[in-house]
Parts: C-alpha cells; sequence; structure tokens
C-alpha cells in the first residue's frame, strides 16, 4: 500500500518563499492533479519529493521511509518516478537503451532477457516498437514524452509524477497517455499529475491539490475544488493581486538554485 | 553479414600489428617501429579519454596529467627505491629476510657532479663486492598504475558537482600544477633535468628462442601493444555493460538519470578512476622504454594532440579514437619528409602541423563524430532505418518468425 507524507515542507530560494508549509498525504493508488498558477511552486514541490531539492524545513516520507534527505537515485530506488516538464530523454541513445537504464538501476528485473521482454511489452503499449533500435534524438516531441512515461513503466515505482504529460501533444498520443495513466493506476500506482489542461486533469483525478504561491490552498474531490472561492480566486484574479511575495517559481534548476543537487 | 565487418577488420588489423615486427625488415626498422610503440602508446590516451569524455561527457583536459602521474610514480619508484643484499647504512633501509630495502635520499641535480646520494656513496665502498639491484620495473608501472587510479578518484570526486567549461578548467588546471609542482620541486624530480628510468627490459628478454637486448625494439612493441589490447578489452567490456549504459546516461542527462535510479556520483568517479588508470599506465611503460621522463611530458600540446587524435578518430567511439590514434602519428611521421616544388623546399617538419590543424578543423566542422566512427556506425547501425521501417510496415512479421 502506497503512502507519501509530504508535511510542512518549506523552500525558500534567497528570497523568494517558493513552498510555504506543505502538507497533504497519498494513500493508496490514488490519482491526484496538481495544479495551480505559473509560479506557484508546483515543479519546486515535485523537485523536493524527488530528492533535486532538499527542503529548508518539513519532512516528506514514502511508505515509512523518510526521503526528503536522500539523493535523487535513492529516492528512485525508494519508490518515487518522475517525469520532466520539459521532456529529458537520453537522445543519443536508442530507445530501448533508454528503457534499460531504470530497469538496471533499480535491478527490479530479474535478468538482462526479461528486462528485454518488459521493454519490448512497453513499447509495443506506447506504439513505439517500430523505432527501438533508432536514437531518442529522432523521435518526434511527443514520441518523446511517451518514452519518458515508458522509462517510468520500466523504473516501475510506487507512486509516479507525471510532470504537464499533455503540454504539446497530438490527440491521438494524448490517448495513449490516457491510456498509460490508467494502466499505472490499474497496477496499483498512485499518480501526482501536474497539467495546466484543465479538461484532462478534471477529468482523469479522483482529488485535486491546488497550489498558490507556494501554498497549498486546496486539497479534496475537483468538483468541490471547481467551487472553492480561493481556487476561483488563484485562477481568475481578484482586483487586488497580494503584495509583498516574490511568489514561487516552476522553473528552479540547479542554474540559479545552489541547493540543487 | 554487414554487421560482422567491424569485427573482421578488427581481426586483420590485429593480425597486421601482431604480424608487423617480423614482416617489416627495412633499414628504418628501428625508427618504424618506434613510431608504432609511440602511436599505440597515443592509441591509449585517446581510447580511454574517448571514454571519459566521449561516453561519459566528462570533458577533462588534464588526461595528460594523470599520464604523468604513472610516469612520475614509475621513474620515483626506480629512482629512490633499490635491493641490496647488505645494509648501506647511510640510507634509510628496511629489512626483509636477507634483503634490504634501501631508499636513497633526494639530492636534487647535482648528484652525478658535485655529491652522491647514500647509496653511491655506500657502492664506492663496496666496489665490485656487493652489487644492488633496482626494484623490477613491473612494480613500478602497477604503482604508476594505482597512484593514476588514486588521482582519478580525487579529482573525479572535487569534479562531482563541475560541468562543461568548468570541468575542462579545472582539470586543466590540475595538468598544469602538476607540471609546475614537478618543475619546482627539484630536489625530489629533479625538475626540468627530468628522471632517468631502467628500459623495460634491462637485461635484456628471450622472445621466440631470440635474445633481445633492452635498446631492441620488439618487447616494447609488444608490451605497449599487449597494454592497448588491455585497454580496449576492458574499454569494450565497461561499454558493453550497464556501466557504459549508465555513463552514456550521464552525459546525456545528469539529473533525469538520476531520477531513474542511476548513482551518478559513483559513475563518474567510476570512470574517471577507470580512465586514468589506463592513461597512468600507458604513461608508466612509455617512460621505461622512451628511458627518461621530463616535466615537458605534461605539455598542453600533449593534451591538444591527444584530443585531437580522439576528434578526428570519432570521440564516441573508443575504437575509432585508438585507430585514429595510430593513423594521425604514423602520418604526422610520415609527413616529416620535405619536398621542392618549383624549386621551392617545402618543410615539412613545421608544414605537417599545419595540415594537421586543417584535418581537425574540416573535422570538426564537417564530421562531428569523426572520420572513423561513422564508417563503424555504417556498418553497426546503418541496418535500424531499414528496419524501423520494416517494423512499422509488418508489425508483426518479426513475430511471426520467432514463432
Amino acid at each position: 500500500m502506497i503512502h507519501l507524507a509530504v508535511s510542512n515542507v518549506h523552500k525558500r530560494f534567497g528570497g523568494l518563499h517558493a513552498l510555504k508549509g506543505v502538507t497533504f498525504e497519498v494513500n493508496g493508488p490514488e490519482l491526484i492533479g496538481l495544479i495551480g498558477p505559473n509560479g506557484a511552486g508546483k515543479t519546486t514541490l515535485t523537485n523536493v519529493l524527488d530528492g533535486a531539492i532538499k527542503p529548508n524545513t518539513g519532512t516528506v516520507y514514502l511508505n515509512g521511509q523518510r526521503i526528503d534527505q536522500l539523493h535523487p537515485y535513492e529516492v528512485a530506488i525508494a519508490g518515487l518516478g518522475r517525469t520532466f516538464q520539459v521532456t529529458r530523454s537520453f537522445r543519443r541513445m536508442s530507445v530501448l537503451e533508454n528503457l534499460y537504464v531504470p530497469a538496471l538501476a533499480t535491478r527490479r528485473a530479474a535478468d538482462r532477457k526479461a528486462i528485454h521482454a518488459k521493454a519490448m511489452e512497453v513499447l509495443e503499449f506506447l506504439t513505439l516498437g517500430h523505432l527501438r533500435n533508432e536514437y531518442a534524438q529522432a523521435l518526434s516531441g511527443g514520441q518523446q514524452k511517451l518514452l519518458e512515461l515508458g522509462r517510468l513503466l520500466m523504473l516501475d515505482p510506487g507512486i509516479v509524477i507525471l510532470d504537464e504529460p499533455f503540454a504539446g501533444v497530438h490527440p491521438r498520443l494524448m490517448e495513449i497517455i490516457y491510456a498509460y495513466i490508467r494502466r499505472v493506476n490499474e497496477e496499483g500506482k498512485a499518480i501526482i499529475l501536474i497539467s495546466h489542461q484543465m479538461d484532462s486533469i478534471f477529468s482523469l483525478s479522483q482529488r485535486l491539490l491546488v497550489l498558490n504561491f507556494g501554498g497549498l490552498i486546496a486539497d479534496g474531490p475537483p468538483d468541490e475544488v471547481k467551487r472553492d472561492p480561493a481556487v476561483i480566486e488563484a485562477y481568475l484574479g481578484t482586483e487586488e493581486e497580494p503584495e509583498g511575495d516574490a511568489g514561487a517559481r516552476d522553473d528552479a534548476t540547479d542554474e540559479d538554485n545552489p541547493t540543487h543537487r | 553479414m554487414r554487421r560482422r565487418v567491424p569485427h573482421l577488420l578488427g581481426l586483420a588489423l590485429l593480425a597486421f600489428f601482431l604480424a608487423f615486427p617480423f614482416v617489416y625488415s627495412a633499414n628504418d626498422y628501428p625508427y618504424v617501429m618506434h613510431i608504432m610503440i609511440t602511436s599505440f602508446f597515443y592509441a591509449i590516451l585517446a581510447s580511454s579519454w574517448s571514454m571519459l569524455a566521449g561516453y561519459a561527457g566528462q570533458f577533462s583536459f588534464g588526461h595528460i596529467g594523470f599520464m604523468g602521474v604513472g610516469a612520475y610514480t614509475a621513474a620515483l619508484f626506480s629512482h629512490y627505491f633499490w635491493l641490496s643484499p647488505v645494509p648501506t647504512e647511510l640510507c634509510t633501509e628496511y629489512r626483509f629476510g636477507e634483503t634490504w630495502l634501501v631508499v636513497v635520499n633526494p639530492i636534487g641535480v647535482t648528484s652525478t657532479t658535485l655529491t652522491q646520494d647514500c647509496l653511491r656513496q655506500a657502492m664506492e665502498m663496496w666496489g665490485d663486492a656487493v652489487q644492488p639491484t633496482r626494484m623490477p620495473v613491473w612494480i613500478g608501472i602497477l604503482l604508476g598504475t594505482l597512484m593514476g587510479g588514486v588521482f582519478g578518484f580525487l579529482i573525479g570526486v572535487l569534479v562531482l558537482r563541475l560541468r562543461a567549461a568548468y570541468l575542462a578548467l579545472f582539470t586543466l588546471g590540475f595538468a598544469e600544477i602538476l607540471k609546475a609542482t614537478i618543475s619546482a620541486e627539484i630536489e625530489i624530480t629533479r625538475g626540468q633535468a627530468g628522471m632517468e628510468l631502467p628500459a623495460l627490459f634491462e637485461s635484456g628478454v628471450t622472445l621466440f628462442g631470440h635474445t633481445f637486448d633492452k635498446t631492441d625494439k620488439l618487447p616494447p612493441y609488444f608490451v605497449m601493444f599487449g597494454l592497448l589490447l588491455v585497454c580496449l578489452a576492458i574499454l569494450a567490456w565497461l561499454a558493453g555493460s550497464k556501466f557504459g549504459l549508465f555513463v552514456r546516461a550521464l552525459r546525456e542527462d545528469q539529473d533525469a538519470a538520476a531520477a531513474l535510479g542511476v548513482n551518478t556520483t559513483r559513475y563518474k568517479v567510476l570512470v574517471f578512476v577507470v580512465t586514468t588508470m589506463m592513461a597512468a599506465s600507458a604513461g608508466a611503460v612509455q617512460a621505461h622504454y622512451v628511458g627518461i621522463v621530463t616535466p615537458n611530458n605534461l605539455f598542453l600540446l600533449q593534451m591538444s594532440l591527444v584530443v585531437a587524435m580522439a576528434v578526428i578518430g570519432g570521440v564516441e567511439s573508443f575504437i575509432a579514437a585508438a585507430i585514429g590514434a595510430v593513423l594521425i602519428e604514423v602520418a604526422l611521421e610520415m609527413l616529416r619528409n620535405s619536398f621542392v616544388i618549383g624549386g621551392v623546399e617545402i618543410d615539412m617538419t613545421i608544414w605537417r602541423l599545419v595540415f594537421f590543424g586543417i584535418v581537425l578543423m574540416l573535422t570538426l566542422r564537417f564530421a562531428r563524430n569523426g572520420l572513423i566512427a561513422p564508417l563503424i556506425g555504417y556498418f553497426t547501425r546503418g541496418h535500424v532505418a531499414r528496419e524501423t521501417v520494416e517494423h512499422r510496415l509488418h508489425p508483426r512479421a518479426e513475430e511471426a518468425a520467432a514463432k
């Protein structure tokens, strides 16, 4: 049974308070949508969860194991996988090699033969089978997104964070991603889905988390969250915008963040 | 069949280099053999650098420094450590059974003229009665290799957070500091005077029923060629294992590799240790072969030459880098012959470097993956596009064939 407990997580970048006491739990194979305006702190939260950024205060526990001080590779092995907002496939490696990396790193599959068989099954599911030996750089943007999703299937984590999986994807590939999400969820994994595509996220999610200016302003079923005045205010704005806080950023990278490992 | 062509060519090359010393018999035999040995030396440096820079994306410019670590470790070891059947009672010495390990005191560059070190003083007293012996050469080479690995580990740990230009500058700084330290520490390293080393086979060696003395080229030819084969075999094994897969993932995207469970720290340090050990072993063997090592061996120009060899061969293939190194070393020597055009003598000892520079520039501009790697790629990956089309058109054909 998957259990993720995020407790009072704060993250500051200099004067920027990117995450302000974020607290929530994931219990079992939930399909959770994480939304918020640009700069709300969604990607920063993802980076904290996967170990790329250490929080200033607060804790993250995955299945009873504290993971907020672990390296990203340890977090991946502990059972939390993620995709990136901008696709990060291994471009000068073949499609199959892209899939071998997580399987060999975590040693979840028994041997190379089993890894290859699973990789082929994943590629067929993602309609990338015919491209197995091509370098990833030969794939279209949408296909590279599928490849990144395929790597997560090979990693086989208990909880999956998908960061903007629908961005810039052709409707036909979108169908494959929907099927992927359903499959992952049916396999008993929890999913945190980050997207700006409200239609998709409202139709897929069983529960929504809403971040705004680094703080969690709503947590509940999509229908309730949709009517939440704080959420409406965050998305539509009011006449007076909050002042005195620069807000969080979506795109904190290790170039501008010295704590990023 | 096409995929087997590189293997067949590899076997042909292996046969050629194994037979070459026995087949070639021109008057310039020692000179040509020297060129071949030197080209093998550069092939080890270029292929190991290709693993570091081409596979793992760690653009280190300190490789020649690690070569120097191996060379100087072997030199210091053979210079300062001796075995004697009797104690000198002048040097620091340790008894091991019937033998004394003598540690000679450093006296800088004046040893042969004004003063003598403790061992030479003792030998003068002993006359011919006692003959101390040098430590075995292979131990020095082994120590040089290990020391290269130690330095590789330290530098690998220090550059963990550095990428691209910062990594290149850091490693360049290391090589320059090492060279400056060796030049400055005259007391121990003899500075620019350099350190003499015994030959690989100081007392000669018998091979194929023939006795070779220490100046013969055939034994060092096979030692350096053997070392090259060992290094290439290790590189091939690593490239085909998960090590090769992970370091390439590291090159492509370190953060993404970590997010997929790859311990990027471990593999970044490991690739430094493995490749620097290879560079150090080549340096140690070359130092014993040449018989002297000086700080000039660590010049930046030497590093540039290694990088150029790997780039022209193809930096993302260690085999291509090794072949590139051999071809370029041989070509540079062949181009030494000056010639006359219309009464004007072209001095190729200078112009050959211009030619080399032009080849490098053209390669970087028009063949980013080198001149040899694409040829290997044609045979090993040339079928991929056709297969992709086949699989797309007939997705079940392969399964049916398998059944």
